[in-house]
């Protein structure tokens, strides 16, 4: 299914999430509506349980929702097929996760590579040179050739998100990108995944219960037990680029 | 999983080297011992067999009267026409005992169905009545015996004339006579003999003149070389147990391969569960995942292959000469690889499926 690019729009209309426990169904994200747009970072808050995670999964296109639609850009992207929805997270999607989840015998070149090549194909000579730059970009060019295993948290956190941005995703999904880092670094990364949104116009969302986090947001989305609870947005303020 | 995952690696690569190892190495010695039955067939440099009716192998003939081989030479088709005559005797050793002996009888002066390769000395000393071969493998065993010993077989005076080399039969020790000497030992009634190897001439229709042969002698049996061959061979893998032996060992060699193989990469992927998620996750889709892990599995047998057929040319090489049956037919190592590359496709399978569970959305907590 082919969703056009720069449709940086993410809408999710009555977007609710059972799961069987035996033969009980337990609702853990009911009926939500939301518009996430591009330019701003938005922040999904929230205790554990909340269901913060499951929306982040159904936005990601790596749960389906029960019930509901989630448009991408114009199209119905929420009861693809496993390929499909594969084709649209390859092609419009970049993920930071809670763990870097950078491949151990892999560099960290080719960890980067990855998010272009996990379909077979051979990373072009353009790729490589923007993983480069990437890299550089994020003061990681020393450690291109290195395995990960010798990076800190901070650096590989920072590599994941190189891995997320290769392919000029329209959406940028992170799952508690600081929650492992120390404060130093996780205000580095929530620097870079700001500027992201905000320079480059794609949408970054970014899951948390971190609160140092929240300072950052240009819009906060509370749950609790799997409902929106509140929804704010601040006015993006010149120079809260790197620091809130 | 090949480069980082080292101990998987090896352990893959151990269940691929198995394989190739132990079964190129089963199959080296049937294919050995499939000479070994045929051996006197296949050396014969002859076109044609004739033998008493019924046939099963080339060792259990009946005795056939010399009108045949007259009959033979009345073909035009036949360029010559020979007897043998097989028997068995007792060889005196130097310290008095006995050793069972095949005696295979030539006539002079074409001596075919003889020896073929020699270690010392040439076929020629068997054109001498009192001299028979005896082979390099069999020195022990018949007691180191030299170019003129003087020995007995059968209580028949005999001396050894050459040594031939190599030349071993699947029911025991080989040696070669004149065909007058070995009446003499076998005490075979006169003018009967074990087969007659027929020449056709150059240009004969083979197929043709076999019929013919057929026809003139319904009371025999008429082979080609090859067909009296693959007969002799398919009796004994049949009729003695060799057939099954060596296919259950070479099945057990191939279980305990792909079981190797599954364990370790079953375990290599448990243990790389996550990034198969990350890889679904950042848009692989199930045939990718499979992909990874046939590459892997692919490689692996790549390596396996390789490392499996520089010990198993090793081992061939040791053996080569002794008293160990190894031979290789040169399609067997392409269809060995072929196979233990099959095998290793199939031991993956089921890290595959472990792979192939590996859900997207198991990467978000």
């Amino acid at each position: 299914m082919h969703v056009e690019r720069g449709m940086h729009r993410l809408v999710l209309e009555q977007i609710a999430r059972d799961f069987t426990d035996g033969r009980q169904v337990r609702r853990v994200l009911f009926p939500t509506d939301l518009e996430i747009a591009a330019g701003e970072l938005t922040v999904l808050a929230g205790p554990s349980g909340s269901g913060k995670t499951t929306l982040l999964s159904i936005i990601g296109l790596v749960l389906r929702p029960s019930e509901g639609r989630l448009i991408l850009g114009d199209r119905d992207v929420s009861r693809l097929d496993e390929g499909a929805a594969a084709d649209i997270r390859l092609r419009e999607y970049g993920f930071v996760f809670q763990q870097p989840m950078l491949i151990e015998g892999l560099s960290v070149l080719e960890n980067v590579l990855l998010s272009v090549a996990v379909q077979g194909r051979r990373p072009s000579k353009a790729m490589r040179t923007r993983a480069m730059d990437l890299l550089a970009s994020l003061g990681l060019a020393a450690t291109a050739n290195q395995q990960p295993r010798t990076l800190s948290g901070g650096m590989k956190q920072r590599a994941s998100i190189a891995r997320a941005l290769l392919k000029s995703p329209s959406i940028l999904l992170c799952d508690e990108p600081t929650s492992a880092l120390d404060a130093d670094s996780g205000q580095v990364v929530m620097g870079i995944l700001k500027r992201i949104a905000i320079e480059e116009q794609r949408v970054v969302m970014v899951v948390s219960h971190d609160s140092r986090v929240f300072p950052y947001a240009d819009r906060l989305i509370k749950l609790e037990n799997g409902r929106v609870v509140s929804d704010t947005r601040e006015r993006y303020v010149e120079g809260r680029l790197s620091a809130p | 999983m090949v480069v980082h995952d080292r101990s998987s690696t090896a352990g893959a690569l151990l269940g691929v080297v198995a394989i190739v190892f132990l079964v190129g190495q089963q199959l080296s010695v049937l294919f050995g011992l499939l000479n070994y039955m045929s051996v006197l067939v296949d050396h014969s440099n002859a076109d044609t067999w004739i033998t008493s009716a019924d046939l099963r192998n080339a060792d259990a003939g009946n005795l056939i009267s010399t009108r045949y081989l007259d009959r033979a030479m009345g073909f035009p088709q036949v360029e010559w026409a020979a007897p043998i005559l097989v028997g068995n005797g007792l060889f005196r050793t130097p310290d008095g005992s006995f050793e069972a002996v095949r005696v295979v009888g030539c006539r002079r002066p074409r001596l075919a169905g003889g020896p073929w390769d020699f270690a010392e000395a040439d076929e020629t000393a068997l054109l001498d009545f009192e001299s028979v071969t005896v082979d390099r493998l069999d020195f022990e065993k018949l007691g180191r015996p030299m170019i003129g010993t003087v020995t007995e077989i059968g209580g028949r005076r005999v001396r050894v004339g050459a040594i031939t080399d190599g030349a071993r039969g699947f029911q025991g020790t080989l040696v070669f006579a004149p065909l007058d000497k070995v009446k003499q030992i076998a005490a075979t009634p006169p003018g009967r003999y074990s087969a007659i190897l027929l020449r056709f001439r150059p240009g004969t229709d083979h197929d043709d003149a076999v019929a013919r042969l057929r026809a003139a002698m319904p009371e025999c049996s008429v082979f080609t070389t090859a067909e009296l061959s693959r007969l002799t061979r398919l009796y004994y893998f049949t009729n003695t147990g060799i057939g099954g032996s060596f296919g259950f060992s070479t099945a057990i060699a191939v279980m305990i391969g792909i079981v190797i193989i599954s364990l370790t990469m079953y375990v290599s992927v448990l243990g790389r569960y996550r990034d198969f998620a990350v890889l679904r996750a950042l848009g692989g889709r199930r045939r990718d995942v499979a992909a990874v892990v046939f590459s892997q599995a692919l490689m692996i047998a790549g390596a396996g292959v390789f490392i499996g057929f520089v010990l198993l040319a090793a081992l061939l090489d040791a053996t080569r000469g002794s008293a160990i049956p190894s031979y290789m037919p040169p399609y067997v190592p392409p269809l060995l690889a072929g196979s233990a590359v099959v095998v290793s496709l199939l031991g993956s399978l089921v890290a595959l499926r472990q792979a192939l569970k590996a859900e997207p959305a198991s990467v978000f907590h």
